[in-house]
């Protein structure tokens, strides 16, 4: 287990220092600079080149951003706010992205979790239809219809919850934001509960564990959910880091200033450190929570693991 | 049934929490009688550093809280700011300011003439890198090229502290339009034992400025979605400050933007696109002029021949200039309180030394007039002996470029048979140095103005200028714009009608074939009163604000 852990510790470094290697290449090679006024002199770009060491050959400049990026100097912004270490920027902004992203991931697999239960055990009735029609809903509608729907009915009409983002608020504000980004977590993980339990409902383990007199619980808990969890998993790990990552849309409309926005503004502007800090700080959340999905995958379902050790 | 009513329960709590939490983050006008204003915003807050701001949000924020020596009065007139009065030399080239007895900073220190000497040199020196370094050599302050040009030390700048409360800037020529100038952002004061003391963080928050302008800035949080203004009771003029609190919004998303004001939680929003027909019968909807001028560029002297069309012919430029619907340009298809342009120089940029903005008493130009612009296609046909012409409009791809340049082909072709016009679309940046190196035919162009005079737009084509893009070249017109430039003439007045004079040269010759002027539009919230706009430097000026109860 050891060693199968520091393999996939060696292998994410790999993944980001590539990732890292890549994207600069290409932020560097795009048209542009971040200096785009058409009133800046030759003179004055060269003078803004030199002060921010883009005047320098490109592997040069890399070597420099590398180094000082693992000690954790992400340099300073160009143009989004000039001279701010991307730190400081990044400091208020990432918490949000991540708290609404797991707010929305925990809320929507849940109340999915429970639906596709349900659905599962009543199956053919009208919770099964509701479950089916919700989730076909879920999936289909862009989370920023909700958004607007939201925003326009509870936000604006009813006065029930904020509009905007207040950061004096964090809580009450993200709750608008949380239900349109769940809403496709939650559709999403109900079908795929569903179908699994009701496959694992009619299996002869289940049968017989149910003829055993067990309780209703346990034989769900211990039983049921945990052999329909792996595929529900699989699905969850990718859309998690999609949600924390921020999307762009439901950030906009609730005005909440998160990593989404920022990172499309600094791709527009050419603000290459931000641009780099955000992708590398995806990129490490990506490969850390598909780390930790690959755990989990042991924890759940022993047969995993053992697949894999006795396959090595 | 028991498990509904906990689920309602929990429903019911959760209802009144966030109606409580809305409440108390409702800030209106009455509370505890403070006058509050609530500004909704597109866009970040890029920078807080007078030297470094060029973003017109920035701009506007910079002005509120320091104040420049001259600043703006509601018709644009520059009205003395932290200067009390000031002196010019008989050669017009030494101007002497005298700074306010009672002007302080936030921290109790006073402003002096250094705090105005240490942040002009700090503006010119290359390793401040200031992108509107250029606006120092505009206002021609001795040496201040040879500085910015890394070619002679930034302490040679022609500014001095006479004493702690004089100012004394040195010209390299007389400058007619300089105290317009001085209510530029950039030349306002920086405190330099504060900002030695804050080092590299100066301006990176709220906490790390002082201020000297009529308002403060209480909160800016950075990466967040807000900042706030307070008003700054140390500030000379203090009692002439109606407004209290101005907090500022930012929305990307102008439905939300709309949403917001409609629920009264923003007092001040910028209208865009759609919005602008959808609301202007509300009340509170305000158009207002932007600077910036569309207007498309002929080049008269391509680099190379495979550029040539004919548009060197006089009459040519004019049949075209004359032959596009300019109204239905602005009211079909941008919508959004563009005005035609028949003319060069625009409207609400410059006022004369009558009091009156330029274009009252300019003539204008160009007009839209598809017969006449027949007449003189047929005239070009003889004189270029050819039938038929292709020319190659470039443009570029932001914003509703495209459908204009759409449009004006079909405009154009159908009212002048014979003339063919092919489009090519190119990214902002390829179409500028496509331009600037004279590699085009037709380019649909803008320029916007960087100080309130004429010559902001007439300096663009004097014969060599780097932004006349289409190598027009009028010796009378040259010597005009030389003279202007220093004022070289009896008397403002005079100047006023070269300046006149030369955009009717300009005009006459057809250099450039003004489109349209841009326009937008506001919400502001009935009974807000005295919120000044102005198309150049610093867009809003928040200090006459006052909202009635």
């Amino acid at each position: 287990m050891v060693k199968y852990i520091l393999r996939r510790l060696l292998i994410s470094a790999v993944t980001i220092f590539m990732i890292i290697t890549l994207l600069f290449t290409m932020l560097h090679s795009m048209p542009g600079s971040p200096w785009n006024d058409e009133k800046i002199k030759p003179a004055q770009k060269a003078a803004l080149d030199a002060k921010y060491g883009l005047d320098k050959p490109l592997p040069v400049q890399f070597v420099n951003y590398t180094k000082a990026m693992l000690t954790g100097d992400f340099g300073v912004s160009y143009v989004i706010q000039k001279n701010m270490p991307i730190t400081e920027l990044l400091k208020v902004r990432v918490p949000i992205s991540i708290r609404i992203g797991l707010q929305a991931v925990l809320l929507g697999s849940m109340i999915g979790l429970l639906m596709g239960i349900i659905a599962a055990l009543r199956r053919n009735t009208f919770a099964d239809s509701f479950t089916t029609f919700v989730s076909v809903v879920g999936v289909s509608f862009p989370s920023y219809v909700f958004a607007l729907a939201m925003s326009y009915f509870i936000g604006y009409k009813l006065k029930l919850l904020p509009l905007l983002y207040s950061t004096s608020m964090p809580f009450v504000s993200t709750i608008l934001p949380t239900i349109s980004l769940c809403m496709f977590s939650m559709a999403t993980v109900a079908r795929f509960a569903r179908t699994e339990m009701v496959e694992v409902m009619g299996s002869d383990y289940m049968l017989f564990a149910d003829s055993k007199g067990i309780s209703i619980f346990r034989l769900l808990g211990v039983h049921g959910l945990r052999n329909s969890l792996i595929p529900v998993i699989t699905v969850l790990a990718p859309l998690m880091v999609e949600l924390m990552a921020g999307s762009l849309v439901v950030e906009q409309i609730f005005s909440v200033p998160g990593m989404g926005s920022l990172l499309v503004y600094a791709i527009g502007f050419n603000d290459y450190n931000v641009v780099m800090a955000l992708v590398f700080l995806l990129s490490v959340m990506i490969i850390v929570v598909t780390f930790f999905v690959d755990i989990l995958y042991g924890i759940i379902d022993p047969r995993i693991r053992l697949a894999k050790e006795v396959g090595r | 049934m028991k498990k509904l009513r906990v689920f309602l329960a929990l429903m019911m709590a959760l209802v009144m929490l966030t109606s409580c939490g809305g409440q108390s983050d409702d800030t209106s006008e009455s509370d505890s009688g403070k006058k509050v204003l609530n500004v909704g915003r597109m866009t970040e807050l890029f920078d807080m550093d007078s030297c470094i701001a060029t973003e017109s949000d920035c701009l506007e924020m910079v002005s509120a809280i320091v104040e420049p020596l001259y600043y703006c009065d509601t018709n644009g007139v520059p009205t003395p700011g932290l200067a009390e009065s000031n002196e010019v030399s008989a050669d017009g080239k030494t101007w002497t300011f005298h700074i306010r007895e009672n002007a302080n900073w936030s921290n109790g220190t006073p402003v002096t003439a250094n705090d105005f000497v240490f942040a002009w040199k700090r503006l010119v020196d290359p390793a401040t890198a200031a992108e509107y370094a250029f606006i120092a050599e505009v206002a021609a302050i001795k040496n201040a090229s040879p500085i910015i040009a890394g070619e002679m030390d930034k302490e040679q700048l022609g500014v001095s502290a006479k004493d702690d409360k004089t100012f004394v800037v040195e010209l390299e020529n007389p400058v007619p339009f300089f105290l317009n100038l001085m209510t530029f952002p950039s030349f306002c004061p920086i405190n330099q034992e504060f900002y030695e003391s804050v080092g590299d963080q100066y301006a990176l928050g709220a906490e790390n400025m002082i201020f000297c302008g009529p308002f403060i800035m209480s909160a800016w949080e950075v990466g967040g979605n807000t900042y706030q203004l307070q008003k700054n009771p140390d500030y000379y003029n203090a009692d002439a400050i109606k407004i209290d609190e101005i907090n500022f919004q930012i929305i990307k998303d102008v439905q939300q933007t709309m949403l917001a004001y409609e629920n009264g939680q923003l007092d001040y929003v910028r209208l865009s696109g759609d919005l602008i027909s959808k609301y202007q019968d509300t009340p509170g909807f305000t158009r207002i002029e932007e600077g910036y001028l569309w207007y498309l560029s002929p080049n008269l002297n391509p680099k190379s021949d495979e550029f040539k069309t004919g548009l060197e012919n006089v009459n040519l430029r004019k049949a075209i200039a004359l032959s596009y619907d300019k109204e239905a340009i602005c009211n079909e298809i941008l919508k959004d309180g563009s005005v035609p342009a028949d003319f060069a120089i625009p409207f609400k940029l410059a006022v004369g030394p009558d009091g009156k903005d330029f274009r009252e008493t300019a003539n204008t130009y160009l007009a839209t007039d598809k017969e006449k612009a027949k007449e003189y296609w047929e005239q070009a046909k003889k004189e270029l002996g050819t039938d038929s012409v292709t020319i190659e409009l470039l443009f570029d791809d932001s914003e509703s470029t495209p459908l204009i340049a759409q449009y004006l082909q079909s405009e154009i072709e159908s009212n002048l048979p014979g003339v063919k016009i092919e489009l090519k679309s190119q990214p902002k940046k390829s179409r500028m140095e496509l331009m600037q190196n004279r590699e085009y035919e037709l380019g649909l162009s803008r320029w916007g103005p960087d100080y309130a005079d004429p010559l902001t737009y007439l300096d663009m084509w004097i014969t060599g200028g780097t932004y006349n893009y289409g190598e027009w070249s009028n010796s009378e017109y040259d010597s005009i714009i030389e003279k202007a430039k220093i004022g070289d003439y009896p008397d403002a007045n005079a100047r006023w009608e070269a300046l006149k004079k030369a955009e009717q040269l300009a005009m006459d010759d057809a250099v450039v074939f003004p489109v349209y002027q841009k326009g937008s539009a506001v919400m502001l919230r009935p009974g807000l009163t005295g919120m000044t706009f102005f198309p150049v430097g610093v867009g809003t000026i928040y200090t006459n604000v006052d909202i009635e109860r």
